[in-house]
């Protein structure tokens, strides 16, 4: 049975002449898990929108073509009676919220269309979502994971038989998006429900979708099943999705010869392990690495026994730090990881002097900060946020970029914005307001904002999240030019390729204390670390240990050199 | 010594601070007996108590609603920022009047009027405290509607309290960015001082574009999953608002939190008779 029909639909939204969706035919089964993928701007979230009613009830433009939701023609019917057929979260699910408590935001959509035991409906829905035990808390309570999941319940208290959401995963730690996508697989599974996602994260569309659906240019290139849709390299590449490292890996090896050309490409690792298993390791590639003689170099910062709590709201003080040491050396590339909430934003801020440590004390550079202003400290360390968006404090991002040079008069300040301009390449955008670029624009706009006053340290929080898989390639090799513009960076993040091909010295941090320091081997290859704090390597890293337990490969090429078939049979 | 007064005075006021305060007053104090209570037996104690005051002169009288709304507002667990601001309040609305009296050649009686008019408005103020921030914004919005309120001014409320945490969060990363990188002028001196705070006054107001612009965005959303939401079509159908108010109910404790009241009233209107 379909539960989704589409037939010719065309729609541009108002003023614009170039529709957003072009002439789209499609039919969704009962009880799909859909993926519908395509680069930025290709048209999935309007696609999204065109099913819940919100266009074109609520968003007008031009409209034509039939969308049929379970029986329900969206154009005869209204957004309310197609809430109780198709539930969607948002990408900035935090705003979807409305109530200040769990249950409350919960049954809201439920009390509103008069279903006279919302209260049990919002409950139900908690429960489906895994937030039982948490009614009565409050919105600011609830960790980035929770947020979402009760914004999943939000959606799904009015029990709809299809599911909408947008990037699920995209601000989530490893741990935080398996949890997610559990409870997505058990509303399929056990509930009966149709869910479609927008995501770009290929490893989870291979566990858990059924289908693929790829948008471009506002039309549907194809619906395939999952493993037929993911082997498709070429095509996905061209639309800037990245399939699983272990389809890519696999691809190489046949268009090489490596490979039967007959074989079907793996998606997942267990998948992966019956199409490499004439495969062995090949010991001698690659040496393990120690870091790199830092040690004896003078220290850029260092934490001495430093203690640090925040005034909990109600309660006791909650404490992030007790007795924590550590030293970062100048020149290091360091990445912090950890779950959420293990400290790495705290931290940071105790670096730059936001936070001041309760006890014990901070040095940069070799002197105490205790006493220095924030201010001051911005020509030595600079810190770019989560957040790009909160950066832009000016009406342009070249003025953005100028401002720290110019209040502190500078010398040649409006030529050193240029050449910054010039290096993230941002010439051509320079009057516009930094809010309204792109994602990739605005991480560009924010490193270059972060370096203006040339400082000798810089931190970073999270510049990958909330990026396509296009947009991140193109970070990553922006910091890797950076390399050799800054002397000393930190990176706390949950992106373990940007970990891996990027750090020399990996920090993990689990409930404000360091659990372990060190190289990418000798992190990743610690089974006890990565379970305790939930780390999860890069897939290709994880199929190279599925296949001999000694393979340490980080990247698809370390892969293709590292792995030789057993008599080094080629297939032409 | 005075410096590090100051400067623990400045350190302790960051946004951050303020941002715990305003929660800990809307949601820190759920569990206090005040916020138990039904939130239309407490709107109709505080109209009386946020009215008569205005009308009597009488310094027992007005002495023992003090007393007692001094107790609802330690019961209600008020903030410590919030109280503090009332103490400022109105010790500058007596002290101000104090001084005027005694430049214009009052004298020691001058105090007995000016006592009266500081309860007047010690025992409205500290009366309000109790109500609107000792009860948590939600129950506060539902008892309004009770009395009519429109359903949207109730539910701006509650929506507000929700907001505002996130308002404050980006209030916070704004100001940080012009921390981080702005310049401030020193503050050693006096003249020093003066500028500084000048400045900051400044980098408040131009924090308000970038601050606006942020929250105008994110409320795209919001406006989205209100209407999915079915907001807008509860708020046209009269039966909604019966399913929000039947989580009311006036208990056993509102009735004996009345009848305490009534009776200190009867008990301080009667002694007030004698003095």
């Amino acid at each position: 049975m379909n539960v989704i029909e589409i037939e010719n639909l065309t729609y541009s939204y108002p003023g614009e002449s170039t529709p957003a969706l072009t002439n789209i035919s499609l039919k969704i089964k009962k009880g799909d898990f859909l993926a519908v993928i395509g680069n930025n701007g290709c048209g999935k979230s309007t696609f999204c929108k065109v099913l819940n009613g919100l266009i074109p009830h609520f968003i007008a433009g031009e409209f034509d073509g039939r969308v049929i939701v379970n029986g329900l023609d969206t154009t005869e019917s209204n957004v309310g009676n197609l809430a109780y057929n198709v539930g969607y979260v948002y990408q900035d699910f935090e705003n979807q919220i409305v109530r200040p408590t769990v249950l409350d935001d919960a049954s809201f959509a439920c009390m509103n269309y008069l279903i006279p035991d919302y209260k049990e409906k919002g409950m139900e829905a908690l429960e489906q979502c895994g937030l039982s035990g948490k009614e009565k808390d409050y919105i600011w309570q609830l960790s980035g994971g929770q947020k979402h999941l009760l914004a999943l319940a939000g959606a799904v208290s009015l029990q709809p038989d299809i599911l909408i959401l947008d990037e699920p995963i995209a601000q989530l730690d490893p741990r935080h998006a398996d949890q997610i996508y559990e409870v997505l697989k058990e509303l399929n599974e056990e509930f009966g429900k149709t869910i479609i996602v927008i995501e770009h994260h290929t490893e989870y569309i291979a566990d858990y979708c059924k289908n693929v659906l790829l948008l471009k240019d506002g039309q549907v290139q194809w619906k395939l099943p999952v493993n037929e849709a993911l082997g498709r390299v070429d095509e996905l590449v061209e639309c800037n999705i990245f399939p699983p490292q272990v389809t890519v890996a696999a691809h190489h090896m046949k268009v090489n010869g490596n490979l039967e050309k007959s074989i079907m490409l793996p998606t997942t690792i267990n998948l992966g392990v019956k199409t490499f298993g004439e495969f062995v390791w090949n010991a001698s590639f690659l040496k393990k690495e120690g870091i790199k003689g830092n040690r004896q170099k003078e220290k850029a910062v260092s934490f001495q026994d430093v203690k640090l709590s925040y005034h909990a709201v109600k309660g006791e003080d909650h404490i992030v730090f007790d007795h924590l040491n550590l030293d970062i050396y100048k020149g290091e590339k360091i990445a912090l990881i950890g779950s959420n909430g293990a400290g790495k934003s705290t931290l940071m801020k105790l670096m730059i002097g936001l936070l001041r440590a309760k006890e014990g004390e901070v040095r940069l550079n070799g002197n105490n900060i205790k006493n220095i202003k924030v201010q001051q400290l911005s020509k030595q360390i600079s810190f770019v946020y989560q957040n790009p968006e909160e950066m832009f404090i000016k009406d342009s991002i070249e003025a953005d970029i100028a401002y720290a040079m110019q209040v502190r008069e500078i010398k040649d300040w409006e030529m050193r914005t240029e050449e910054l301009m010039r290096r993230f390449r941002l010439t051509e955008l320079r009057k516009r307001d930094g809010r309204l670029l792109s994602g990739g624009q605005m991480r560009r706009a924010s490193l270059a904002i972060g370096i203006a006053l040339n400082p000798g340290i810089l931190l970073l929080d999270e510049p990958t999240a909330n990026l396509d898989i296009a947009t991140r390639k193109e970070i990553m090799h922006t910091l890797n030019v950076m390399k050799d513009v800054t002397e000393t960076v930190m990176i706390a993040t949950h992106d373990m390729q940007l970990v891996s091909e990027w750090a020399e010295r990996i920090i993990v941090l689990c409930q404000g204390n360091v659990v372990a320091d060190g190289t990418r081997d000798e992190i990743f290859d610690n089974h006890k670390i990565i379970d305790m704090v939930g780390i999860r390597p890069p897939e290709i890293f994880l199929m190279g240990q599925a296949i001999d337990k000694k393979a340490l490969c980080y990247t698809v090429d370390e892969f293709l050199q590292g792995f030789v078939r057993k008599g080094g049979k080629k297939y032409a | 010594m005075r410096e590090k007064l100051s400067e623990s005075i400045f350190d302790k006021l960051t946004m951050n601070f303020l941002r715990n305060q305003v929660l800990k007053n809307a949601y820190g104090n759920d569990d206090t007996v005040i916020a138990g209570l039904d939130p239309r037996i407490l709107i109709l104690w505080y109209l009386f108590f946020g009215i008569v005051p205005w009308f009597s002169g009488n310094v027992v009288f007005l002495m023992g609603c003090f007393i007692l709304v001094s107790i609802t507002t330690l019961l209600a667990r008020i903030a410590g920022l919030v109280l503090l601001l009332f103490g400022i309040g109105v010790f500058s609305q007596t002290g101000y009047l104090f001084l005027a009296t005694l430049l214009f050649g009052g004298d020691a009686s001058s105090i007995v009027p000016l006592l009266v008019l500081t309860l007047k408005i010690a025992t409205v103020s500290l009366a309000s405290i109790t109500v609107f921030s000792g009860l948590d914004p939600d129950r506060l919005s539902n008892g309004l509607m009770w009395y009519g309120c429109p359903e949207r001014f109730s539910f701006s409320i509650s929506y507000a309290y929700r907001m505002l945490p996130v308002l404050m969060e980006e209030f916070e990363g704004v100001l940080l960015s012009y921390r981080l990188r702005g310049n401030p002028p020193d503050c050693d001196t006096l003249k020093g001082k003066i500028r500084y705070l000048i400045y900051q006054v400044k980098i408040i107001i131009h924090a308000f574009y970038p601050l606006m612009l942020n929250t105008a965005k994110r409320s795209r959303t919001t406006v989205e999953a209100l209407e999915i939401k079915g907001y807008r079509y509860a708020a046209s159908k009269k039966e909604a608002k019966k399913v929000r108010l039947s989580t009311l109910k006036v208990s056993f404790d509102d009735f004996l939190f009345l009848a305490i009241s009534f009776f200190w009233v009867s008990l301080i209107i009667f002694l007030s008779g004698y003095f």
